[in-house]
């Protein structure tokens, strides 16, 4: 294998996206930089001025978009050697305010769009047996919070994807892992879509919700920088062999701990004094 | 849950739904035992003679059965105190194997059906300020296997969803929590759908995927029965607070115990050395 390694990222016009984009492509990567909204590509386009990276049209929840950019890398460069699967979005709002269609979108996007990437770069990488798959997962892929719960779903089948992809895929000589942040000052809260119903006055939940999104909200504008993340999955890709799971972020190595340490039922009495709100409250 | 109180089951045509029915009918609970397929309603329907059961037509996949459903049990018993969110199946091959159709299929039953159905009770239940979901989860919410992984995914998302909403309907005096079996002698082994490619012979992992198969029937054939998932049914229904998770078995006991005491590096190197095991 020649000097520089080919990596797609994907939902790379902000965010982790972004930052991954940059700092891999500092690092001697040739950068495939995905985007979806062409609306959103002037970060991203003055990255590729500076930077070799290729900006690719892909929808994640477009199949042909996908086998298309991958055609594209692989006619190019002949290969593909990392994929960081970074694509997805918050769609926020209480289980029960969510209608089917924005339960579902959720998932098309964070689940079903990562494994429709993966399905087509790996057999790219069994042909050369070797390849890198770098899953964005979070903090909510371990503890749900109230308020983004079809997040958390999304996010603990992101989880469970890259634990079965990583048994199945050793054997060919692919590394699978996953990086798991916690809260960080990302786009992601200027990003997050909310249900129709969500907020509404309809609601029985807007009280709920309205304290949950402010909670967010602080806890995102106290999180630390994105570039730290991108540092992480660059830090992945150079350990052989990558370790399963990377948590990002003090509030998510706390968290995780704190879950990990707890019985249960204490670690949801914690979450209950951290939201008044959600105590039982009977007639 | 007192005895005269009203049940929704989801998935009765066999297995853990239909012994799950008959078992809350005899204490005397009304129990509205859906299916998909009501040409399968004849054991329970037989099993059910003289018991408290009405069986009801519910495609967890069309949000339009779900609330006929619903309605219909609101207008018979006005209520609902226990919701078992139980259909659901298993979706066999390796994750590049699956299309886009196949995924979606696995998430229609076992995910987004279940928040159909739940969607549409918990109007009902937060009137009532009161009322019991429980959902048939699993030990392969907890853990990952090869070749069961889409499978396990949807799990997990079930386990994100049981804490969710715990958190955002105790307010409403509402309870929820998720069962979660581990390997069992169920009609699960005759509803598993294989991996088209599987299948038709053209995995790229064909191999050791025939492997994992033959040694999950094996160990399936060898488990014990739906008794026991019953059981802690009627335990979290009887509960005066329900726990977050019923695990059942002691693979579903002991295995999350063994990864939560390794650290991942470890836990990691076993699920190497166990995948090895099956290639060819």
């Amino acid at each position: 294998m020649n000097a520089s390694p080919v990596a797609l990222v994907t939902g790379a016009t902000s965010g982790f996206g972004l930052e991954t984009a940059e700092l891999l492509s500092k690092n001697g990567y040739r950068v495939y930089a995905s985007f979806r909204n062409p609306r959103k590509l002037a970060a991203l386009r003055a990255l590729s001025r500076e930077q070799t990276v290729t900006l690719l049209f892909m929808d994640v929840n477009r199949p042909p978009t996908i086998t298309q950019a991958i055609r594209r890398i692989v006619k190019k460069e002949g290969r593909l050697d990392v994929l960081v699967n970074n694509a997805g979005f918050v769609m926020a709002g209480f289980l029960e305010d969510l209608s089917d269609q924005e339960f579902r979108a959720q998932f098309e996007t964070n689940l079903f769009g990562l494994l429709r990437v993966t399905r087509e770069a790996l057999p790219v990488m069994r042909r050369q047996r070797r390849g890198k798959i770098v899953n964005l997962g979070s903090v909510s892929g371990r503890v749900a919070f109230p308020g983004i719960g079809a997040y958390a779903a999304s996010k603990f089948a992101v989880r469970s994807a890259t634990e079965g992809l990583r048994q199945e895929v050793r054997p060919f000589g692919i590394e699978v892992c996953e990086i798991a942040p916690g809260s960080f000052a990302t786009q992601v809260v200027a990003s997050t879509r909310f249900g129709q119903k969500v907020k509404s006055p309809s609601s029985p939940y807007t009280p709920f919700t309205i304290q949950m999104e402010d909670r967010v909200r602080q806890e995102f504008a106290k999180g630390g920088a994105p570039s730290e993340v991108a540092g992480l999955i660059l830090r992945a890709l150079g350990d052989s062999p990558m370790k399963p799971v990377y948590l990002a972020g003090r509030d998510a190595k706390a968290m995780v701990f704190l879950k990990w340490l707890l019985p249960d039922a204490w670690f949801e009495a914690l979450l209950k004094r951290a939201f008044p709100w959600s105590r039982s409250v009977r007639p | 849950m007192a005895s005269h109180s009203v049940a929704l089951i989801t998935g009765c045509s066999s297995g853990i739904g239909r012994e799950a029915a008959l078992r809350l009918a005899r204490r005397g609970t009304t129990v509205f035992a859906t299916m998909r397929d009501l040409k399968k309603d004849g054991p329970l329907r037989e099993a059910a003679r003289g018991l408290p059961v009405q069986i009801l037509a519910l495609d967890l996949d069309q949000s339009a059965s779900v609330r006929r459903a619903v309605a219909q049990v609101k207008a018979k018993a006005g209520r609902i105190d226990l919701l078992v969110n139980n259909a659901g199946y298993g979706a066999f091959g390796a994750f590049e194997d699956f299309t886009d159709a196949e995924i979606l299929a696995q998430y229609q039953t076992n995910v987004f059906g279940l928040m159909r159905v739940t969607r549409e009770v918990l109007p009902l239940m937060r009137a009532q300020r009161s009322g019991r979901i429980l959902h048939i989860g699993s030990l392969a919410g907890r853990m990952t296997f090869a070749g069961i992984g889409l499978y396990c995914s949807s799990k997990y998302a079930v386990e994100a969803l049981t804490e969710a909403l715990r958190l955002e309907t105790a307010p409403f005096g509402i309870q929820v929590a998720v069962v979660e079996p581990g390997s069992r002698n169920t009609s699960f082994k005759a509803n598993r759908q294989k991996a088209g490619l599987f299948e038709k012979n053209q995995s790229a992992y064909q191999a050791v995927l025939q492997k994992i198969l033959d040694f999950g029937n094996h160990q399936s054939a060898r488990a014990p029965g739906a008794k026991a998932v019953v059981d802690a049914i009627e335990k979290a229904a009887d509960a005066k607070v329900m726990k977050a998770r019923y695990p059942v078995g002691l693979d579903a006991k002991l295995y999350p115990l063994i990864r939560w005491f390794l650290p991942d590096g470890f836990y990691d190197l076993l699920l190497r050395r166990l995948y090895a095991r099956f290639q060819p």
